[in-house]
């Protein structure tokens, strides 16, 4: 059967199709982007597909929890020993940082929970969205920044590890982007609302400039001009001033509270910014603005902190900022940056 | 110093402190089959990544067999722990996800099965609950609020099976062959089927 005979039933069927919904790629996209043109009369049901598809959850989305995934991973490495009798010392030195890190990082990939998120600009009514339209991904690597402008004049800076997807043309009743990782939106003024679409959360806007990031289980918005409401799904709301700034996640809505405006959207403008950083915060944001990895050997106490501001600085110069005032060295290699101290 | 990515050697830093870096690297663009050959050679790093990327889809998808939590994380754990055992000996698999899921399936009605304690678990005809996300319901007008509600309720009147090959499909993404051997079909055209009447039975609500 060829697609301009299917039936909603058959869309909904159709392996191509629910990957083109569900992990748009650049082979799918052109291929439906076209047949969708070709077949105007097939579009309300394309779209109708398209929504169910993308709607289907799970109804009950437990997470496994922080001590769970640790313990269960401990037992299995532990299950070896039970049985061998040759274990190699090597492995063992390595649980206790790798959990840490892991967790940190399977943070983003747990947080399964309802989370919504609706900053208004002004009250009106929510209008329904065409999201089948021509799409185009933007998506930057670690090490990378990207400034992209949307058709309709929006303007988005892209931060390293993210990734932005949008409409070529606003031609429907609403503007829109969908988000991961961090960016920061300078939203053309418009009467057409203007929605982010994050993981599990929503923002709406008329015409603002905000920074959003994923962070941890929840989403930081801050507020740079414009006013806002930030609503989560428990129906809490808090509005926002320029200059504030809130964190939302399944708990809810945390305290309103300042933020300096360098530290949050200075990325955009190429400054890297270090504000009283622990040695592992320091260590992520040099991997993620400069694409390396870096290893670091030795101890640092526990109140060890760095605070520093680079503009456009290249990576040498800034590992040489921190060794001076931190007392810890470095040295670049081929494809890795080692930090560490003497007095290990 | 220019940023170089990591070729996909095998190369392991034992003594870094920040390894979680290694991994993503190394299996981000490898095939299920290589990661899974990883695995059987005795690869750590082959192991952290399956663990890290399935665990919490697993410990989801165990849930919707039995509400018991507890439960649903021992299996778990026996699960991997079995894996690390058969290392060296393990069959080939072309696709993990389908593979885990149904090993975890398997291992959860088998201590179903052992257990003589009263088991707090789904009815059978309860499982694999399906809703219909926020972001539909809120993207539709007032009046089609309504609608999108008797599609949900319509969803949880189809069997378990059927629920699960639905959310399998739309939400775990996977395709009819890798539903067929997470729901042990023999034969993929049985997934396609158990789809088709599903969407069938509610076609006409669909279509409004």
């Amino acid at each position: 059967m060829k697609y301009s005979e299917y039936d909603i039933v058959d869309f909904l069927m159709d392996e191509f199709f629910i990957q083109w919904i569900k992990n748009p790629n650049q082979n799918n996209c052109h291929f439906w982007e076209k047949w969708i043109r070709e077949n105007p009369d097939k579009r309300a049901i394309v779209l109708k597909a398209a929504s169910l598809i993308r709607s289907v959850k799970y109804r009950e989305e437990p997470e496994i929890g922080n001590a769970a995934y640790v313990e269960i991973f401990e037992n299995s490495i532990k299950s070896d020993n039970d049985n061998c009798e040759d274990t190699s010392a090597k492995e063992k030195s390595l649980p206790f940082f790798k959990f840490k890190n892991m967790v940190a990082l399977i943070l983003f990939g747990f947080c399964a929970s309802m989370i919504y998120v609706q900053i208004f600009y002004e009250a009106g009514t929510v209008a329904s969205s065409e999201i089948n339209e021509e799409w185009i991904t933007r998506a930057v690597p670690k090490g990378k920044k990207s400034i992209v402008t949307l058709s309709d004049g929006t303007r988005v800076f892209l931060n390293a590890e993210s990734e932005l997807t949008y409409p070529k043309n606003h031609s429907g009743e609403q503007r829109w982007a969908k988000l991961k990782g961090e960016a920061f939106f300078e939203v053309k003024k418009d009467p057409k609302r203007f929605r982010v679409l994050t993981k599990g959360s929503e923002i709406d806007v008329l015409g603002t400039s905000f920074n959003v990031k994923e962070e941890g289980q929840g989403l930081e918005i801050a507020l740079v001009s414009g006013k806002v409401r930030v609503r989560n799904s428990q129906g809490n709301q808090v509005e926002l001033a320029p200059l504030e700034m809130v964190k939302v996640d399944a708990s809810g809505i945390s305290e309103k509270r300042g933020f300096d405006l360098l530290a949050i959207t200075g990325w955009k403008d190429r400054i890297l910014v270090f504000q009283s950083d622990n040695l592992e915060q320091v260590v992520g944001k040099l991997e993620k603005w400069y694409g390396i990895d870096l290893v670091f050997s030795g101890k640092v106490s526990d109140h060890w902190n760095y605070s520093g501001t680079y503009h456009n600085e290249n990576l040498e110069n800034v590992l040489k900022g921190i060794s001076l005032t931190s007392g810890l060295r470095y040295r670049i290699e081929e494809n890795r940056v080692l930090l560490y101290n003497d007095n290990q | 110093m220019k940023p170089t990515s990591k070729e996909a050697s095998g190369r392991e830093l034992p003594f870094s402190s920040f390894p979680h870096s290694e991994p993503i690297h190394h299996f981000h663009t490898k095939t299920d089959e290589e990661i899974w050959m990883a695995l059987n050679a005795g690869s750590e790093l082959a192991f952290n990544y399956l663990y890290r990327i399935h665990i919490g889809l697993m410990f989801r998808y165990g849930c919707q067999i039995s509400t018991d939590k507890g439960l649903v994380k021992d299996c778990i754990q026996n699960v991997f722990i079995q894996l690390r055992k058969k290392r060296g000996d393990l069959t080939n698999v072309k696709n993990c996800k389908a593979y885990l899921f149904t090993c975890l399936k398997n291992e959860i009605r088998k201590k179903i099965r052992e257990s003589n304690r009263v088991y707090v678990g789904v009815k059978e005809e309860e499982g694999f609950p399906i809703s219909l996300s926020h972001e539909a319901i809120l993207i539709q007008k007032e009046q089609e609020c309504e609608k999108v509600q008797q599609v949900q309720e319509a969803l949880n009147q189809l069997t378990t099976r059927q629920r699960q090959a639905l959310l399998l499909l739309y939400v775990e993404g996977m395709s009819y062959q890798e539903i067929a051997q997470a729901m042990d079909f023999n034969e993929v055209k049985s997934a396609r089927k158990l789809v088709y009447r599903a969407l069938s039975s509610i076609r006409v609500l669909l279509k409004k």
